[in-house]
């Protein structure tokens, strides 16, 4: 939850999140079953949540955010029968939406390296690009990071919330376009708000087993057909056609082996097995997409290295979310059209069919005039909207009002008068 | 009455809608039950749960020769069982019935599968008879009512990612349908016994003695069901997962925090002391005393909240990658705990406990919360 905290706050930061919600309409803070959802908000400076809020009206929400300019609001992704009461019991919940969290920080992208570092608390050890767990010279776990997102990491949290939507929610879980709002959070990554009422009921571990289900947790290829008859028979198994993990599986097979060099494959088969595959690919790749398939239609490799394979390959096509907020079932969420603290750019909505040309550092925006005087600590290369700063260290520049907020929100600048 | 159900039928399933209509019918109420003219009904009832209590094969068993009998019997027994105000007997009288009534669907057509399920679970459900390879699956079942239930269970075959999903749906053979219904059984049979009506309920005067009796009968049961762990950890009662930990601890390895937080709750609640929590983490590279003991005296209860933390279940440790080399015990229990207490309850031949003296002397109430 960035933007409150102890860090230093700024009046023009302030001042301009007002201007914001002074200027918009108050029908864009609105929320299915808006009077059943509980609202919070972080305020700049502060470190506590302001927690069990209730508002009547969405122009009742923008008077209170005009009035208090919040570094972040939240509402509850389950409706409650009282909002408001301050014990969560007596909340009366009443269903949640089902929520999927998908964070670029939390997905190894190559362009980490040119634009994270981490430093270890204990000793000092420092690095670039994705934080290790533990720091590997004296083995603390206490790493602090100074992370940025740029286009790369943006598209790779697009990519995979289109993994989400089409792999996952449209052809297994039956979801309606309609039913399902997409969000830029403000920062890092997107939300995946799923508000059909059949999925509002479920209980914390049915959403886990949601959870795990995008994640391929528990995915066991012979539980989806594979199975060689007796006696060494022939080896059956899914068909690229079938619903669910099981067709995934078999589709994830045929890409994996048609795609990957012999190498790749002989790192999880072994060498045989992989030799023998690569040297009749066509046929292999053939066979298993017959109707129906033929799993074991050429000699040399077992089930086993079939089910190697297909461990392997269905990896790939997991979708990297974060599966708490998808198991939580009062999860808060950020507001649709809020300001986010620490970045300045607003929680946007975007269709599904404007999703693939939807630029979040650009459409994400919500400063498009004015400009303001920065001094810059320390920034790799930024762009927000059509400006481009950076790499830069320990200079005062002047910059459009939306880049200035954005470095100073990120905690990367200080505003000069 | 639906045209597909049988009278036998209501007598086999009691728990449908249309028996509990074609009580109603009767206009009864339960005093009326308790009239000589009904004697049959009482003893039939006390039997259903007297069974359930004593256990074994056939635990719950049906009597199809008198079939009215045994469908009003069932809403007396279940009202002796909520009387009970007993837990345990609430868990194992729906179990009971759930394990009868599963062995009866699984051998019912498939149209009366789903037409039980919508008419008295309101299912989302139709026939598909969707042919795979080697498979037959022939129920359609809504997402949301599969993952109502299917959680209860904890092979692997049951996760949501090892079942055929398309559209909304997941399909399922008659044996998984069976079984789904009859969990659900289950649960709304104890479910029931959480709302106000069953624990407000009062037992008709002329019920009691039959109360009593089986009472009497629970107090007999009790070492069945009292939580109780022996003084002294059992090291050889531990589950896979705990003693994974334990040895990545002993090698010195640096652990996730969810790794670190299940072996510590699982220890204290088996009774193990915070020094000898302290101990097992000492190998560890970046292990700091004081911080440590901290943070497991707040596990413990002994500081902070004052809650005294339970070990997550397996579902989450699966979740967390934490369920490694699972056994066949650990295919019929939900917490790590649970295992435990069905290693040491298997005796003493299998496993000593590490107490100084090794005495083993019950120690009630050791478990925590973690339900």
């Amino acid at each position: 939850m960035g933007g409150g905290g102890a860090g230093r706050v700024h009046k023009v930061v302030i001042d301009e999140f007002r201007n914001y919600y002074s200027r918009l309409p108050a029908e864009q803070l609105d929320v299915k079953d808006f009077v059943k959802r509980e609202y919070a908000m972080l305020h700049f400076g502060d470190q506590t949540m302001v927690r069990h809020l209730r508002f009547d009206s969405t122009s009742e929400l923008r008077r209170r955010l005009v009035e208090e300019a919040p570094a972040n609001v939240y509402y509850s992704s389950a409706y409650y029968r009282d909002p408001q009461a301050d014990d969560m019991n007596a909340k009366g919940w009443e269903g949640a939406d089902l929520i999927f969290d998908i964070d670029a920080d939390h997905i190894r992208t190559d362009c980490k390296e040119s634009h994270d570092t981490w430093a270890c608390l204990d000793c000092g050890c420092r690095g670039r690009g994705f934080p290790p767990e533990a720091c590997p010279k004296c083995g603390m776990k206490k790493i602090d990071t100074v992370t940025w997102v740029c286009e790369g990491c943006l598209d790779t949290a697009k990519a995979e919330i289109f993994k989400l939507i089409d792999e996952f929610m449209v052809p297994d879980f039956g979801v309606a376009l309609g039913e399902i709002e997409i969000c830029f959070s403000g920062h890092r990554g997107y939300h995946l708000h799923v508000l059909s009422d059949s999925v509002r009921g479920l209980a914390g571990d049915g959403r886990r087993e949601i959870a795990d289900y995008v994640r391929g947790i528990g995915l066991d290829p012979k539980e989806h057909g594979f199975r060689q008859v007796p006696g060494n028979g022939p080896i059956l198994g899914p068909d690229m056609r079938d619903g669910g993990w099981r067709g995934k599986i078999a589709r994830a097979i045929y890409e994996f082996v048609s795609g990957r060099s012999q190498e790749e494959l002989r790192a999880v088969v072994g060498p045989v097995v992989a030799d023998t595959i690569t040297k009749s690919k066509e046929k292999f790749l053939q066979s298993i997409s017959d109707t129906p398939p033929h799993w074991g239609g050429m000699r040399g490799y077992s089930l086993e290295s079939l089910l190697k394979i297909a461990n392997a390959a269905a990896k790939e096509h997991v979708c990297n979310i974060d599966e708490r907020v998808t198991l939580d079932v009062k999860r808060l969420i950020r507001q649709p059209n809020s300001l986010h603290g620490k970045s300045a750019l607003k929680t946007a909505e975007v269709s599904y069919s404007d999703l693939e040309h939807f630029d979040p550092l650009k459409d994400a925006v919500a400063f498009n005039s004015g400009s303001i005087k920065i001094y810059v600590k320390e920034i790799p290369r930024v762009r927000i909207g059509d400006c481009e700063v950076g790499p830069a260290k320990g200079t005062e520049m002047e910059v459009p009002m939306a880049m200035g907020l954005y470095l100073i929100c990120k905690g990367a600048a200080d505003p000069r008068l | 009455m639906s045209k597909m159900l049988t009278k036998e039928d209501l007598a086999k399933y009691p728990f449908l809608d249309q028996s509990a209509a074609f009580i109603a019918g009767y206009n009864l109420t339960l005093s009326d039950l308790t009239a000589p003219a009904y004697s049959g009904v009482v003893d039939r009832a006390v039997e259903r749960v007297r069974r359930s209590i004593e256990g074994g094969a056939g635990a719950a068993t049906l009597n199809l020769g008198d079939t009215e009998t045994e469908i009003l019997s069932y809403p007396l027994a279940l009202a002796l069982v909520y009387a009970s105000g007993a837990r345990w007997l609430v868990n194992r009288f729906a179990t009971s019935e759930a394990k009868r009534c599963e062995e009866l669907l699984k051998m019912e057509a498939a149209p009366k599968l789903a037409e039980i399920a919508k008419s008295s679970f309101g299912w989302k459900v139709d026939l598909e008879d969707l042919r795979l390879e080697w498979e037959r699956l022939t129920f359609r079942l809504g997402l949301a009512d599969y993952l109502e239930v299917a959680p209860q269970f904890h092979s692997p075959s049951w996760k949501l990612t090892n079942k055929y999903v398309d559209k909304g749906y997941v399909f399922l053979d008659t044996k998984d349908f069976s079984r789904l219904l009859a969990e659900n059984l289950k649960l709304r049979i104890i479910r029931k016994s959480g709302e106000e009506e069953a624990k407000n309920f009062e037992l008709p005067a002329a019920l009691q003695p039959h109360l009593s009796g089986i009472l009497g009968l629970l107090e007999g049961k009790k070492e069945l069901y009292e939580d109780e762990f022996p003084e002294g950890v059992v090291d050889e009662a531990r589950p896979p997962c705990i003693v994974a930990i334990a040895n990545d601890l002993r090698a010195g390895k640096s652990l996730s925090h969810m790794a670190r937080f299940a072996i510590t709750t699982f220890m204290l609640n088996v009774g193990e002391s915070v020094d000898g929590v302290l101990k097992l983490f000492s190998n560890v590279a970046d292990f700091d005393e004081g911080k440590a003991r901290y943070q497991v005296e707040h596990i413990a209860g002994m500081t902070g909240s004052r809650t005294k933390y339970a070990p997550p279940k397996c579902e989450v440790l699966r979740s967390f990658g934490l369920c490694v080399e699972p056994d066949k015990l650990c295919a019929t229990v939900s917490h790590p705990l649970n295992y435990y207490k069905r290693r040491v309850r298997a005796g003493p031949a299998t496993s000593a406990p590490r107490g100084e003296d090794g005495r083993r002397g019950g120690r009630k109430g050791a478990q925590g919360r973690h339900r």
